[in-house]
């Protein structure tokens, strides 16, 4: 049973996906994350093991060496997809409550940016941390980030920003959280950021990379 | 170390250099173009040798005699500086371009100016419209670098109240540059035609900068600005027109405008494109038919500012390198000290330690080191050669993205144009080994300063060239593509 749980971390830290995966070229031909999740499910495993055991320690170490400069965006990537091929399966055990996640995770990309890729690494790593991700796209105004705290109560938001033209919309967006739902925490990130600029709008935290904005959200579950 | 005192005849101009300084790297920074890419192959850089020596190798006398050159003739892109000599330059005197057949122009009296308005850098030559020879050229470095490198730095200079300093400064730099080529000739210019992206159209012409800042970025008045002397307060005056070309899209301006009209993209009939990389990275493909052209964000790495060793192309950067067996050879400029690295020498690079297997498939050190050392004190470090993925990978998906939305694979583009001060120094070979761009070596074409062949050519029209373009020419948004996450990323390998 452990056996299982250990190839579906190597799976998922590696990125392979699902067996016909050709991606990396070290486990071709075995199996990926879609099947051995679905092993592990069958056999008996409880999923919440799999979260804890697998998921979580695969997009940490995966997080850590991006964090290292030892991997790039496209192998954070590849590892991410083989989480999201054995997250898909987990989900309805989520919904019928045998599995708990730790928080609600906010995240969009703010007002007059459109660049999304950075903030959906920092979206896959931190439900690959084992939180509930709440995607708002990019272009997102303080209303929509306010709308949807209503709707989740307590959950923890991020801002993401790639230009220096619109980071400064970031200041506007958090005055607007902290106003109408008080006692949110906010962290942001994106190339323009840094931890000055965080407190001088206002933010709770700047994460220089996804397993920052991870290590943070733990802190604030534990 | 031996310096040379070299002269350019009609120019003027005297410059030292070291000994050994090959000398496509000084006359690089006068405009002079390369068409064949200083391989040797088209005679285009040739110079007449009026004092002084340059020593010749058996295989650049041998492509004297192919070209059937006289034996005072030199081509700059073989010759190094080992004495002090002073050349008449070709390239001044008739107008080049990579076809000159398909350049017709109606001879006309008067003189023009053709200015090139750079993030970077800023051109302008003085043309002779009855023979379209040019009289003089003069480079300047923009002068709201200060601002900042990128575009968005200076974007956001507007916004911080620099707009109307930007706006002088810009002006008083090209009148300065005018003013000295006139000083020369005495002449009264009759056009003066200037191209630049469409940031620093509207810089130049004092308009907004906000709706360039943030989304939807999108800009009303793209079009044709007109001005006069007065109004920019230059010291001379220009008897007809002063014209700011049109821009195509919200970051794509008359610089790639002149680029489709000095490679006749929109009379091609198979499907051609222009990559000019520069401060911005900027694609145009189609044929006569249709055009469509994007942005991409990739500057920063070619132009050396987001890297720990890189710099601009000039004296002390490491313009190539090459393998001679497991030895890597690095050629810098000004033949000094290597000092860092320029972006063409950044792309030989990644693709010489991918070959030597120095780094892996994701650019990746093998040794888990954090840096490799390229040259002397010039080290290359992990967090380099990501910057560098980043932005091939804008441009490699640039080109997919704009091939799928005009329905074609990338291989059945028929010629690819390399355009900027980059494309003089690129290897074509290691473009193609790091993914940059999908295509084989023949379809490769370098083809220098597009954006100022382009500008002479506006010197002899009447704006309809640039209408015909426009027409035919859409700007496409490349993020606003559904599958540019994955081909992004995807284009970040090194096979």
């Amino acid at each position: 049973m452990s056996e299982l749980i250990e190839k579906l971390l190597e799976a998922v830290e590696f990125g392979k996906i699902d067996q016909k995966s050709p991606y990396p070229p070290q486990l071709r031909g075995m199996d990926g994350a879609h099947e051995l999740t679905k092993q592990a499910i069958e056999s008996g495993i409880n999923p919440q093991r799999i979260l804890e055991d697998a998921l979580i320690p695969a997009m940490g170490n995966v997080g850590k060496k991006f964090s290292e400069n030892k991997i790039f965006v496209p192998q954070m990537l590849m590892s991410a997809k083989a989480m999201g091929a054995s997250m898909v399966q987990l989900k309805p055990f989520f919904a019928s409550g045998q599995m708990k996640s730790k928080g609600t995770f906010i995240i969009g990309t703010v007002k007059g940016d459109l660049h999304d890729i950075g903030k959906n690494l920092v979206a896959m790593m931190v439900e690959g941390g084992g939180w509930t991700i709440v995607d708002l796209g990019v272009d997102v105004g303080s209303d929509r980030f306010i709308e949807a705290l209503k709707n989740n109560p307590g959950a923890v938001v991020g801002l993401s920003a790639l230009l220096t033209t619109t980071m400064v919309n970031m200041g506007e967006i958090v005055a607007g959280i902290k106003g109408q739902v008080p006692g949110t925490k906010v962290l942001i990130g994106g190339a323009p950021v840094n931890a000055d600029f965080c407190r001088s709008i206002g933010a709770d935290f700047y994460a220089p990379d996804p397993q920052k904005a991870v290590e943070y959200l733990n802190k604030l579950a534990s | 170390m031996k310096q040379h005192k070299i002269r350019l005849y009609p120019l003027g101009k005297e410059i030292t250099v070291n000994d050994k300084t090959p000398l496509i790297d000084l006359l690089h920074e006068y405009g002079i173009e390369f068409p064949c890419g200083g391989k040797g192959t088209c005679g285009k850089c040739r110079v007449s040798l009026l004092e002084g020596e340059i020593e010749i190798s058996e295989k650049h006398r041998q492509t004297l005699d192919r070209l059937h050159l006289s034996s005072d003739s030199r081509l700059a892109c073989m010759s190094h500086c080992t004495d002090s000599i002073t050349l008449q330059v070709e390239q001044f005197d008739h107008l080049i371009l990579a076809d000159e057949t398909e350049f017709e122009f109606e001879p006309e009296s008067g003189f023009g100016i053709a200015v090139d308005l750079g993030t970077t850098t800023l051109v302008a030559q003085l043309v002779d419209l009855q023979t379209a020879r040019i009289l003089a050229v003069e480079t300047l470095l923009n002068p709201q670098l200060k601002f900042g490198a990128d575009l968005i730095s200076r974007v956001q200079a507007g916004l911080d109240g620099h707009s109307t300093e930007m706006t002088e400064l810009i002006r008083e730099a090209i009148g300065q540059m005018i003013s000295l080529m006139l000083a020369q000739y005495q002449v009264v210019p009759d056009k003066v035609v200037i191209v630049g992206n469409t940031v620093m159209q509207r810089i130049f012409s004092g308009m907004d900068l906000v709706p360039l800042s943030c989304y939807p970025f999108e800009v009303e008045d793209l079009g044709m600005k007109t001005f006069t002397s007065e109004e920019l307060d230059w010291d001379f005056q220009v008897s007809k027109s002063i014209h700011f070309y049109p821009s195509i899209g919200s970051f794509v301006g008359s610089d790639i405008l002149a680029g489709i009209a000095a490679t006749d993209l929109h009379k091609k009939e198979k499907f051609t494109a222009l990559i000019d990389i520069g401060t911005n990275g900027e694609i145009a493909m189609g044929n006569r038919d249709q055009i469509i052209c994007a942005s991409t964000a990739a500057g920063p790495a070619f132009e050396g500012s987001s890297l720990s060793v890189g710099m601009r192309a000039v004296t002390g950067a490491i313009s190539s390198l090459r393998l001679d067996g497991a030895k890597i050879i690095s050629t810098v400029i000004g033949n000094t000290e290597p000092k860092g690295i320029c972006g063409s020498a950044l792309i030989d690079a990644v693709a010489i330690l991918r070959k030597l297997d120095l780094i892996g498939p994701f650019g990746e050190i093998g040794t888990g080191e954090d840096s490799l050392r390229i040259d002397g004190a010039v080290w290359l470090t992990q967090r380099d050669i990501y910057e560098f993925l980043l932005a091939k990978s804008a441009i490699a998906a640039g080109i997919e993205i704009l091939s799928k939305n005009l329905g074609i694979d990338t291989f059945e583009i028929e010629d690819f144009y390399i355009a900027g001060g980059f494309g003089n120094y690129v290897t074509v070979e290691h473009l193609l080994a790091t993914g940059m761009v999908e295509s084989t070596e023949e379809k490769i074409h370098k083809m220098g300063n597009t954006a100022l062949i382009g500008a002479k050519m506006f010197l002899f029209e009447n704006g309809d060239l640039a209408s015909e373009i426009l027409g035919k020419t859409r700007h496409i948004n490349l993020e606003g593509h559904p599958e540019f996450q994955d081909i992004y990323i995807g284009k970040m390998m090194l096979e």
